[in-house]
C-alpha cells in the first residue's frame, strides 16, 4: 500500500488548478544497529560536547555559528534565517514544460505519487496528455518550509512528482575531463559484442537484498551461540592493458 | 576512511576487472553552520555519549550491537559484517547488462561517479566507450558498510556513472490511490495540450537556482558586514598549567636553558 | 579574458585571467602565481598530502576581500582528490585534498593564493603529526622578537629531547614545529604540552613572551599562540604564498640561519620571495622534511 498522504496541493499552470495529495513512493527496510560501550553494553547517544571542556551541552545553551575565517565565526539566531523560509502556498506552479529525456538521471532526487482529489476527470486528462507527449512539468512548490523543484510526470495511471536537484548541487560529469587514452576498433567491436550477449530485460523483482538475508542469518547464529566464520575480502587483480584484448576474447568464448 | 573518495575497489564484467574509485557526483547545496557552546563560543563536536559515565565515548570503545530484546545485544565487529559477503565488499561484479531507458526512474535513489584508479585507465576507458556506443547500463550489486547495494553502471559524457537502485520490494504499490475510474475529458485535454505546447522549452537545471541558499547567503552577507565576528576561546593560562611531572621537567629544562644562554 | 587549456597529467584544465595582478603593488599575477607553485610543487605538495584544504581565495587580487570556504567547491573536476569529514551540522562535509599537481594548479587557478591545512590528515582528524607554537608578535615587537622566542624554545624542547623546526610565517611571525608522526597523539596531549610550554616561557621572560591571547597582554611581546594545537585549526602550509602586500613565502629556516640573523637587526631579511624560495629549495632541499617522518613521543603527559 502506499504510503499515507504527507502533502496536499494544486497543480497550477495556465487556468489548470488541480488538487492533489502526495505520497512517499518508497519505503526502505533496514536491520538497525545500535553503538554500544564496549565494556559495559551501555547503548550510546549522540550529544554535542564541547571541544574545550570536553563536556556535554545541551540544546538550550548551544548557538548557530557561521565560520568567517579559521575560529571566527558569526552568531546566527535560528529567527533570522526563518526570513529565507519560503512563504507557505498549496501551489506546484508548473513553470514550462521539457522533454522527458532532457532530465539527466543525475538531478533526479525522490519520487512522490500523486492522488488524485476530487477532480478525478481532470486528474486523468492530465496523466493521457502528458503521456501523449512524453513532457514533464518542471515545477516549484513549498513543502514543509522547504522549497522544492520537480518534475511532474506521468505513470501510467498516475502523475508523478520527482524533486529535482538544483544544479550547483550536481558535480558535473563533463569537468571530469579524464584521460583520453586510444582504442583499437578490435577492442571497441569486441567490447561490444561481449555487452550484446550479456544483455538481459530489466527485471527488477528478481533482485533481492541477499546480503540482508544472511546478515540476519549471521546476527541469528550468534544469538544462538554459534561461532561465525570470518572471511576476507579479495581484491580482483585488474586487468593488464597489453592483456585487455586477450581478456575480452576470453570474455566472449565464455559466453558465446 | 578511504584515502580518497567513499570506496576503493574493482569493477569487473566477465573477465575484465578495473581498479576504481567511488566519489560523489552530487553534493548538499546547504549552507552548513557550527554548533557552538553559546556562553564562551567554543565550538561543539557531535560524539557518542555514553549516558551511564556520563561522557564521550572514543571511537575504539564503540561497537555494533543488534537488539534481541529489551538492552540485550549480540555484538556484530566490523570483520563479520565484511565477511557476509566477502565477494561484494571489494568487487562490483557486473551479473548483466540492461537498456538504461526499460528502468522506471522510481528505482533510481543515489548517483556516483566511478573513477578509474592507476592501472585502470585502459579497462576503464574502454568499458565507457562501449557502454556509450551500445547504450546499455550494467546491473551489479556490491556492499558498502552495513548495506547491500543494487547498482547500475552507465556511461555519462565519456565518465562511468553510478547509480544505486531501490530494491523492488522497497517501491510502494501505488493501485490504492491510483484513479478507480478512466474518464478522461476530450475537450479538456485538448485545451491542456495547447497550454502545454506554449509552454514547451529545453531543460535547463541552471535556471532555478536554490532560492532558499541564496536568501540564506545574503542574510548572512549583511549580517557580516554589520557585526563583529566572536572569536573561539583560548583557555588562559590562569586554570590547570599542566601535568605535574611535565612542570617539573619543564622548570628544570628551563633551568638548564638559561644557564647556557 | 585570457583562458588557457593546459594538460597536466593526462588531465586538462582550463586556466582563466592570467594576466589579473593578484598582488597590484608588486604586478605579481596569477601567470606568476601559477608558475611558482608549479615550481615548488614537489616540495609542498608532501605537506598539503591527505590534509583538508581551507580556501582562501582571492580572486580580485590580495588587498580584496577574500572568500574563505573548507567545503571543497561543487564545481570542482571529480578527479580532484576529497575525503569525507565529520562536520558537526550532522552532515559530512567533502574537502580537497591537494595531493598532486593538478589539484594544486586548480586551487590557484581559483586564485586560493594562501593554502590552509590543520595538522591532522583528514583520514586521522583527531591525529596530530605534529605540535606547533605560532609565534606572533603584538606591535612594536617584531619577527627578530620572534627569533630570540623561537631560539629559546628550541633550547627548551631539545632539552626535553624533542627535535624542532621553524618556518617564517609569511607575514610578521615565526612556526615552531615539533614532528610527532604517532598515531597515540592527540589534540589534548599537544594543546596541554604546547601550554605549558607557552607558559614557563612566559613566566621566565615576561619582558618578551605572552602566552594569553588577550590584546592588552600582546603588545611589545612575542605571543606563543599554543591554541593552534586543535582540530578545528589550520597553518599555512610551508612554502605557501601569503596574501599581503608583497608576495612572501612561508619559508623553511635552518636554525644556524636563525642565530646569525637574530642579532642581524634587519626583519625585512627574514622574508622570502617566490624567486628566492624556489631557488633556495632546489639548492639545500627540503628543510621540513623530518616533520613528516621523525617520530617523537611527547613525555611527561
Amino acid at each position: 500500500m502506499a504510503g499515507k498522504a504527507i502533502w496536499k496541493g494544486f497543480i497550477n499552470f495556465g487556468d489548470v488548478n488541480l488538487p492533489v495529495k502526495l505520497h512517499t513512493a518508497i519505503r526502505e527496510e533496514r536491520i538497525q544497529f545500535h553503538l554500544l560501550h564496549r565494556r559495559d553494553r551501555v547503548k550510546l547517544r549522540q550529544q554535542m560536547i564541547c571541544a574545550y571542556e570536553d563536556e556535554p551541552v545541551p540544546v538550550e545553551a548551544q548557538v548557530k555559528g557561521f565560520e568567517v575565517e579559521d575560529g571566527k565565526y558569526v552568531i546566527v539566531d535560528p529567527a533570522e534565517l526563518e526570513q529565507a523560509d519560503p512563504e507557505s502556498s498549496r501551489l506546484v506552479e508548473v513553470h514550462e514544460f521539457v522533454k522527458t529525456g532532457q532530465i539527466d538521471t543525475i538531478f533526479l532526487e525522490r519520487v512522490y505519487c500523486l492522488e488524485p482529489d476530487i477532480n478525478i476527470k481532470g486528474y486523468n486528462t492530465l496523466v493521457r496528455a502528458l503521456k501523449e507527449m512524453d513532457v514533464a512539468g518542471i515545477c516549484t512548490w513549498a513543502m514543509r518550509k522547504r522549497s522544492y523543484l520537480g518534475a511532474l510526470q506521468a505513470s501510467g495511471k498516475i502523475l508523478r512528482l520527482t524533486t529535482l536537484r538544483h544544479a550547483d548541487e550536481v558535480i558535473a560529469a563533463k569537468s571530469l575531463e579524464l584521460e583520453k587514452i586510444p582504442l583499437s576498433e578490435k577492442e571497441l567491436k569486441i567490447g561490444a559484442e561481449l555487452i550484446n550477449q550479456l544483455t538481459v530485460p530489466f527485471q527488477p523483482h528478481k533482485f533481492e537484498n541477499e546480503h540482508q538475508k544472511k546478515l540476519q542469518m549471521l546476527i541469528d547464529k550468534k544469538a544462538r551461540g554459534e561461532k561465525v566464520a570470518v572471511l576476507r575480502p579479495r581484491q580482483l587483480k585488474p586487468t593488464a592493458s597489453d592483456k585487455l584484448l586477450q581478456a575480452l576474447e576470453a570474455s566472449l568464448k565464455r559466453v558465446a | 576512511m578511504t584515502e580518497q573518495g567513499i570506496w576503493n575497489g574493482t569493477i569487473s564484467f566477465s573477465l575484465v576487472a578495473i581498479p576504481v574509485h567511488l566519489v560523489k557526483a552530487v553534493d548538499s547545496g546547504r549552507v552548513s553552520f557550527r554548533m557552538l557552546h553559546g556562553k564562551d563560543y567554543s565550538p561543539l563536536h557531535r560524539r557518542m555519549f555514553c549516558p551511564k559515565e556520563e561522557k564521550a565515548v572514543p571511537n575504539d570503545e564503540i561497537i555494533r550491537g543488534y537488539e534481541i530484546a529489551p538492552d540485550k545485544y549480540i555484538l556484530i565487529t566490523d570483520e563479520e559484517l565484511a565477511s557476509v559477503s566477502p565477494e561484494r565488499s571489494r568487487t562490483i561484479e557486473i551479473i548483466e547488462f540492461i537498456d538504461m531507458k526499460e528502468v522506471d526512474p522510481i528505482y533510481f535513489d543515489h548517483p556516483y561517479y566511478l573513477i578509474p584508479s592507476k592501472g585502470g585507465e585502459k579497462a576503464y576507458r574502454l568499458l565507457t566507450e562501449v557502454m556509450r556506443r551500445t547504450n546499455k547500463a550494467g546491473i551489479a550489486k556490491f556492499v558498502l558498510g552495513e548495506r547491500e547495494y543494487l547498482v547500475a553502471v552507465y556511461s555519462t559524457r565519456g565518465t562511468l556513472a553510478l547509480i544505486t537502485l531501490h530494491y523492488s520490494e522497497e517501491i510502494l504499490p501505488d493501485e490504492d490511490i491510483s484513479p478507480k475510474e478512466d474518464l478522461v475529458d476530450a475537450g479538456e485535454k485538448n485545451r491542456l495540450e495547447i497550454n502545454i505546447r506554449k509552454m514547451m522549452a529545453d531543460f535547463n537545471p541552471e535556471k532555478y537556482t536554490d532560492r532558499r541558499r541564496k536568501k540564506i547567503m545574503d542574510i548572512l552577507r549583511k549580517k557580516i558586514k554589520q557585526t563583529a565576528p566572536v572569536e573561539t576561546p583560548h583557555a588562559e593560562g590562569e586554570e590547570a598549567e599542566g601535568p605535574a611531572d611535565l612542570l617539573a621537567a619543564l622548570k628544570e629544562s628551563m633551568l638548564k636553558v638559561k644557564k647556557n644562554r | 579574458m585570457s583562458r588557457k587549456a593546459v594538460g597536466i597529467a593526462g588531465r586538462r584544465l582550463a586556466l582563466s585571467n592570467l594576466e589579473k595582478d593578484l598582488y597590484p603593488s608588486h604586478g605579481f599575477t596569477k601567470a606568476h602565481i601559477l608558475d611558482y607553485y608549479q615550481r615548488v610543487a614537489r616540495f609542498i605538495l608532501p605537506h598539503l598530502k591527505d590534509r583538508a584544504l581551507t580556501f582562501k581565495r582571492y580572486p580580485e587580487g590580495v588587498d580584496k576581500d577574500f572568500f574563505f570556504e573548507k567545503r571543497c567547491p561543487s564545481h570542482r573536476p571529480s578527479w580532484v582528490p576529497t575525503a569525507e569529514v565529520g562536520r558537526d551540522d550532522a552532515e559530512k562535509m567533502t574537502v580537497c585534498l591537494v595531493n598532486d599537481l593538478e589539484t594544486l594548479i586548480w586551487t590557484q587557478n581559483l586564485a586560493s593564493v594562501e593554502l590552509h591545512v590543520p595538522l591532522a590528515r583528514a583520514g586521522s582528524p583527531e591525529t596530530p603529526d605534529s605540535m606547533v607554537f605560532d609565534l606572533d608578535p603584538g606591535h612594536p615587537a617584531d619577527i627578530l622578537d620572534c627569533t630570540r622566542v623561537a631560539l629559546i624554545l628550541r633550547d627548551l624542547l631539545s632539552e626535553l629531547r624533542l627535535a624542532s623546526c621553524v618556518k617564517t610565517s609569511g607575514k610578521k611571525g615565526l612556526h615552531v614545529y615539533v614532528p610527532l608522526n604517532r598515531e597515540e597523539t592527540t589534540f589534548e596531549d599537544t594543546k596541554k604540552f604546547s601550554k605549558a610550554v607557552a607558559v614557563i616561557m612566559q613566566k621566565n621572560y615576561p619582558e618578551l613572551v605572552t602566552a594569553k591571547m588577550a590584546k592588552e597582554f600582546r603588545k611589545a611581546r612575542v605571543f606563543i599562540n599554543w591554541s593552534q594545537n586543535d582540530s578545528s585549526k589550520t597553518m599555512v602550509c610551508i612554502y605557501s604564498l601569503r596574501a599581503r602586500e608583497k608576495p612572501v613565502v612561508s619559508f623553511p629556516l635552518s636554525w644556524k640561519e636563525l642565530e646569525n640573523s637574530a642579532g642581524a637587526g634587519d626583519p625585512e631579511r627574514l622574508q622570502v620571495m617566490p624567486a628566492e624560495a624556489i631557488s633556495r629549495a632546489e639548492k639545500q632541499g627540503d628543510l621540513f622534511q623530518e616533520l613528516l617522518t621523525k617520530k617523537q613521543r611527547l613525555p611527561y603527559l
